[in-house]
């Protein structure tokens, strides 16, 4: 494993009027790895989402995306500096992020959607960018919907072009908010699919999922969040098989109880 | 007494002179108001409670005083600081300013009730807020800004009759001219009350258009719930 990680959060903190959300997290994920980030609802798996692509401001500790800092960085001498908003997106492209409800634009096409913001951004010729989209949709099998508008485009095409659209940025790390949560239990499976081509690209990615058969199913190592804070964190089978932690086993125990009834969403895996 | 509609024959070019400048001042009121009330409605969404603070004093000072104290308090108060200016430049200034507050609260409320995710997901791509506004917010509230803008527009054009009140000679202003010259007050306001009715349906008919062609680009692009789009646009429908 290379030494530099392509995130590594540390002491990261984050209070909403007195609440804490995050409580001092750690967590380093390296190139190529799939990490799922579990634990139950307002744990503060989507509050670390939104630091980390700085939508929300945390208020101590440090991110670093591929061995640069984003946010705040340490100078000489121990003095900690806030980056200038330039600064925070110039790296913002680094991390890419699939929201749970997608956020396409409604206004432009899929092709557009995805071509749009590297010119902005990157400073990509029109032509150079059309050519990234057409090729990025085409991998994601959206080649006959590229001039469709979102809304004329179901649940899965929607996720693939969000997931187009942060790639075209040349991310190093992929962020995903419960990407099975906004589409209909049967369509896990092809996320799941669509996810593991992109390992298989060697994308690094960091994925929140509140579906353990999911979560176990997908990534290489599990981050379980509860209250704040990563309890436990190691390779997935371990996670699954021995859980140390007994707010974890709690957790498990829990979820696989309400799956034996049928309450939780349909598991591909089995 | 009778209706006399002949005792306005010599003094139709003064009316007309007077609605063509209600007509120069209102535009150049909507596009200085419109302009700025864009600037205050984004310094308003700047986060942090002093640009809220500051704006939101800007919108309700100027919405709750009467627009004729408006023009007053412009009017004799700018003598104060020596500075004297021609009555229509001040009377333009002063329903600009009135215009801005309303424009402000429009184009705030229209951003606001874009999904937040919109602004967000522009800006977690590495969009300066800026390029978001420009490339993803803006297209987007185009078309909910028209109706009401078209209503702040109407309204301001109609308020600017209380310019005459500071001797701007705009329609309002040559009516009472001519009425005290022709001792016809009915035929006079009559006239007028048609010209500015003109003035209007104008206004309403082009943004009626305007909305279409917004419309047209967005139509496919965001679809309304049908109650709502009922009774936020000018466009009449069929059913």
């Amino acid at each position: 494993m290379s030494a530099t990680p392509v995130l590594r959060v540390s002491n990261l903190t984050k209070r909403f009027h007195g609440v804490t959300a995050l409580d001092q997290v750690y967590l380093d994920v390296h190139a190529g790895q799939i990490v799922a980030l579990i634990g139950p609802s307002g744990c503060g798996k989507s509050t670390l989402l939104r630091c980390l692509t700085w939508l929300e401001q945390p208020d101590d500790g440090f991110i670093e995306v591929a061995g640069k800092p984003l946010g705040r960085e340490l100078m000489p001498g121990g003095v900690v500096r806030r980056q200038s908003r330039r600064q925070i997106d110039a790296m913002r492209p680094q991390v890419g992020i699939v929201f749970q409800q997608f956020h396409l634009w409604p206004h432009m096409t899929a092709l557009e959607n995805v071509v749009r913001s590297q010119i902005v951004v990157l400073g990509r010729p029109r032509l150079e960018a059309t050519e990234r989209g057409v090729e990025l949709l085409t991998r994601l099998g959206l080649a006959d919907r590229m001039d469709r508008h979102p809304h004329a485009l179901s649940g899965g095409q929607k996720q693939r072009v969000a997931i187009a659209r942060a790639l075209a940025m040349d991310p190093a790390l992929m962020l995903f908010d419960e990407p099975t949560s906004a589409l209909d239990p049967e369509l896990v499976g092809e996320v799941l699919a669509v996810l593991r081509s992109l390992a298989e690209t060697g994308m690094t990615m960091l994925v929140v999922t509140h579906e353990i058969g999911f979560a176990a199913s997908l990534a290489d190592r599990i981050a379980f969040m509860d209250h704040g804070r990563i309890l436990e964190e190691g390779p997935a089978r371990d996670i699954m098989a021995a859980p140390k932690e007994p707010r974890l086993q709690n957790f498990l125990d829990l979820v696989r109880f309400d799956r034996r009834i049928g309450r939780t969403t349909a598991n591909p895996t089995e | 007494m009778k209706f006399d509609p002949a005792v306005l024959v010599d003094y139709w070019p003064l009316l007309l002179q007077g609605a063509w400048l209600t007509i120069q001042v209102s535009a150049a009121a909507m596009l200085i108001g419109y302009v700025a009330g864009i600037v205050v409605a984004l310094i308003a969404l700047v986060p942090g409670w002093l640009p809220r603070l500051v704006t939101g004093l800007y919108v309700e000072t100027l919405r709750n005083i009467p627009f004729i104290i408006i023009v007053f308090v412009v009017y004799y108060g700018l003598p104060f600081w020596g500075i004297r200016l021609p009555a229509t430049l001040v009377g333009t200034v002063a329903l600009a300013l009135f215009a801005s507050a309303y424009y402000a609260e429009i184009v705030r409320a229209a951003i606001l009730a874009l999904p937040r995710g919109q602004f967000e997901s522009a800006r977690a791509i590495g969009m300066s807020p800026a390029s978001a506004m420009w490339h993803v917010v803006a297209p987007q509230i185009l078309r909910t800004l028209v109706p009401p803008s078209t209503n702040m527009t109407l309204t301001m054009m109609k308020e600017s009759a209380v310019l005459s009140s500071i001797t701007v000679p705009e329609l309002t202003y040559q009516s009472l001219v001519v009425q005290g010259n022709t001792f016809a007050p009915f035929e006079v306001f009559a006239a007028v009350a048609s010209i500015y009715w003109l003035i209007a349906a104008v206004i309403a008919e082009a943004s009626r258009r305007l909305e279409r062609r917004v419309g047209a680009v967005q139509a496919e692009a965001v679809s309304r719930n049908r109650i709502a789009d009922r009774y936020l646009s000018l466009v009449a429908r069929k059913n």
